[in-house]
């Protein structure tokens, strides 16, 4: 017999209510119609929206597809497709109830049987599909039931596939035969906007899907959850790779809004009345990985030096333009596995007399350090100047080599010719503790070498049925972090949203959202 | 013409073949693939050996060799992986952007080059050669990508004369194609400016001391009409040239304006494709570009038996 151990649904309402006139969030009228164009640096890598985790790709996904479950404003799991969950005492089933009279974008109404076959496509081409490996079985006993039989306990379940990293979206079942990559165009979901046409290297466009079925048990927007209303008749991507062209955009009205904006030019328009900029703190970590199984960086004494030798304000600084704040835990403040940060002072303080003593206990020589950095992204490369010639002011000699995106990644996936690595982090703190710990455990680690101690840490986090315990794996894992100096942690960055002030009642978040904002 | 066009033609299989041969070699060296791409830099090792597999980027190098060639000789060209569609097809669709932005660039090149080169060759040595040398020499020393930007604030911003960027197809609205193109064109056009200038200037200060034009000028004929009727024909060789080799680095420029005004031509499909990996995408790239050069290099050869008839009967 299956015993409720615990339940995760939304804050119920009563009863079913018609699709709201007026918008929940803030109670002003909102105003059905117009085409609003939203202006994004990138083109999709795919419109496949299980098998990509690119943010350019879910800026656009996540307007037409839904999932079970998602996150909230706060980044914690809500029900979206699901009504919620039953999880079993022994954390082996999970039994999620979906809402019923969901239509997808080809009028068909969503049951269990499309939820099994979207979930089972995701186990097998889903971006983050490792997280399904515990799963034994989907059933579906009735349409509004679907069944998750694990053959391990994996206490992150929810965490994983509430995530929008690789959303985990549900379709129609005759679209998961599809292999990677094949199921768009046309993209079918059950969202608040449906596909209308993709012009590769130009745009997509969307409308508003008129059968949407509002999540009513939210009162208002959520996250990727809550209660969406769409009020723009069409919604444009366009993509512009050139940063001052979509500048240009927005400023002359070509553009409603932009996914980002840097900080200089937020600066320049500051004084702009048709322009309204919105900032989100944090957005991403900024990290310098270390590869602790090759040439210096495989001694930990030569890694503390570098530790200890960075400034990292002035990185921050620098490769921000401002927009950042110094922050050297490995979550975010104010979440659910926030490690703290007592004791962490004497790890980020720069302290250049202590890293010529570390260099020289280190037994440093004079040998080279290969720091690899992209030129794709500038915040990437500004935080590889800036450490390099801090670690040069304490006498190590640094060879910076620059290359583009798909050569660092390649690079930094091999176990040996590198010593330092830029990256920004941004989906996975925000998803929270299993990407990020996870990223320095298992068969490839970031750091190139396992490390006994973050592995168990790991392994906890995924086995542990206790959330204390849980949180107590992180900490064991933040902890051994900057006591072996196994990576950096810089500092969090922000990110500058920016809309035409006639984009009423916009609210900043991971993908600029087009449901519940309207023309003025 | 066929004497020329036919040799021409078959020297080109060669070169197309090298560059094959180079366009799958690079698949092999340059590191990265698609699926690290699509994943992100936190993929799982399984994640990742697995979304390569349902994309068939597993494969051995001979049997993606035999494929990639077996294709070619059939003239295909292959499948893009981030498109999910065949890559001449994505070639074709997108072809008419850079070509268009390509030759009215290269259009407005030489409708202000040629005259300007004239003039200043007329006045040799005056401040007003000079003036006109310098304007080209300015023009030529820009980079496109910085005219263009320069172009958006001003034009579009500051005084909201054109669009900042965007593509109106020349079918759908000829007008709305021209005001969307007339900025990219012109940023293009100024660079190419200079190098048709200045040489169309110097060949026609070299015709200019001929025998014929002395003739033309004791003949008493006005010195306007000298240049275009009598310096300015002798001098189209050249001029044919320097507008085919103007002509390849246009093509060159277009990728960069592309980005800078989000036209969807060639260049952001094969500037995209590099920076995602998508190698059937690279290698079609690769081999239209080459195609092309080959086949602008026969249009100049045609173009001088048409400028100087002397050349018809070798």
């Amino acid at each position: 017999m299956m015993i409720r151990r615990r339940t995760f649904g939304a804050g119920l309402l009563a009863t079913s209510l018609p699709l709201p006139a007026i918008a929940q969030s803030t109670g002003s009228a909102g105003k059905r119609g117009g085409d609003v164009i939203v202006a994004q640096q990138a083109q999709p890598p795919s419109l496949d929206a299980q098998t990509t985790t690119a943010q350019a790709a879910r800026n656009i996904s996540l307007h037409v597809y839904e999932s079970l479950f998602t996150r909230d404003e706060a980044s914690n799991p809500k029900p979206e497709l699901a009504e919620g969950v039953d999880i079993a005492a022994d954390g082996l089933t999970y039994t999620f109830t979906l809402r019923t009279g969901v239509k997808f974008h080809n009028g068909k109404v969503m049951t269990s049987a499309d939820a099994k076959a979207s979930m089972e496509r995701y186990a097998k081409v889903g971006g983050s599909g490792d997280a399904l490996k515990p799963v034994a079985a989907f059933e579906t006993p009735d349409a509004k039931t679907l069944v998750m039989k694990l053959s391990r306990v994996f206490p992150g379940m929810i965490e994983a596939i509430s995530s929008p990293r690789a959303p985990y979206v549900i379709m129609p079942a005759e679209e998961c035969v599809k292999p990677a990559g094949q199921t768009a165009p046309p993209m079918i979901g059950t969202g608040p906007f449906r596909f209308v046409e993709y012009r590769p290297d130009s745009h997509v466009k969307l409308a508003r899907f008129d059968d949407y079925s509002a999540n009513m048990a939210y009162e208002k927007r959520d996250g990727f959850t809550g209660r969406k209303t769409p009020y723009f008749d069409s919604v444009t991507f366009r993509f512009m790779p050139e940063g001052g062209a979509r500048t240009a955009g927005l400023q002359t009205g070509e553009l409603h809004v932009l996914e980002s904006l840097d900080n200089a030019a937020a600066k320049r328009l500051k004084d702009d009345k048709n322009i309204r900029a919105y900032t989100m703190m944090p957005w991403a970590f900024m990290t310098l990985m270390l590869n602790n199984n090759w040439g210096l960086t495989a001694n930990v004494e030569l890694r503390r030096a570098i530790q200890a030798a960075l400034d990292l304000e002035e990185i921050m600084a620098i490769s921000t333009d401002g927009l950042y704040r110094l922050d050297p835990a490995w979550q975010y403040p104010d979440t659910n596995y926030f490690p703290g940060v007592a004791g962490l002072d004497a790890y980020v303080k720069q302290n250049q007399d202590k890293a010529k003593q570390l260099l020289k206990a280190a037994g440093y020589n004079g040998e080279e350090l290969v720091l690899v950095a992209d030129n794709s992204f500038k915040a990437h490369l500004d935080a590889a100047t800036i450490a390099s010639e801090q670690l040069r002011a304490i006498g190590m000699k640094v060879k910076l080599s620059v290359m583009d995106w798909p050569t660092v990644t390649a690079t930094r996936q091999k176990s040996e010719g590198w010593n330092m690595w830029p990256l920004m982090m941004g989906i996975e703190p925000y998803e929270g503790p299993y990407n990020v710990v996870g990223f320095f455990a298992g068969k490839q680690t970031v750091q190139i070498k396992q490390d006994p101690v973050i592995e168990d840490a790991n392994t906890k986090l995924n086995t542990e049925l206790k959330l204390d315990d849980r949180r107590a794996a992180v900490k064991q894992f933040q902890a051994r972090v900057y006591d072996q100096a196994i990576s950096v942690k810089v500092g969090d960055v922000g990110i500058i949203q920016a809309t035409r002030a006639n984009v009423m009642n916009y609210a900043p978040y991971r993908i600029p959202r087009m449901w519940d904002c309207w023309f003025a | 013409m066929l004497r020329i066009v036919i040799p021409r033609l078959l020297g080109a299989v060669p070169v197309l073949f090298v560059v094959s041969l180079i366009a799958f070699g690079l698949t092999l060296l340059v590191p990265g693939d698609m699926a690290a791409e699509m994943l992100g830099p936190s993929a799982t090792a399984s994640d990742l050996a697995r979304v390569r597999h349902e994309l068939g980027l597993d494969q051995p190098p001979l049997a993606r060799m035999a494929q990639y060639y077996g294709g070619l000789l059939h003239l295909d060209l292959g499948r893009s992986i981030l498109l999910n569609q065949s890559v001449t097809q994505a070639i074709l669709e997108r072809l008419p952007v850079t070509m268009s932005l390509t030759c009215l660039g290269l259009g407005m090149a030489m409708l202000v080059g040629i005259p300007l080169g004239l003039f200043a060759a007329s006045r040799s040595g005056h401040l007003s050669d000079q003036a006109a040398m310098g304007v080209a020499l300015i023009g030529l020393s820009l980079p496109e990508f910085w005219l263009g930007l320069v172009m958006i604030w001003v034009l579009g911003v500051k005084l909201g004369w054109l669009p900042t960027g965007g593509w109106v197809s020349l079918a759908d609205d000829p007008l709305g194609w021209l005001h969307h193109m007339v900025m990219p064109a012109g940023s293009l056009a100024i660079a190419q400016l200079g190098l048709i200038a200045r040489m169309t200037r110097s060949a026609a200060l070299e015709v200019a001391s001929s025998d014929f034009v002395r003739t033309a000028r004791a003949k008493g004929l006005a010195e306007p009409r000298v240049f275009v009727r009598h310096v300015l024909g002798a001098s189209l060789v050249p001029i044919l040239t320097v507008a085919g080799i103007a002509f390849g680095v246009s093509l060159g420029g277009a990728l960069v304006i592309e980005q800078v005004f989000s036209l969807p031509g060639v260049g952001r499909l094969v500037i995209g494709a590099v920076l995602r990996r998508d190698w059937p995408v690279i290698q079609g790239g690769l081999l239209l570009t080459a195609t092309v050069f080959v086949l602008v290099n026969l249009i100049v050869d045609l173009l001088y038996l048409w400028a100087d008839p002397r050349l018809r009967g070798r």
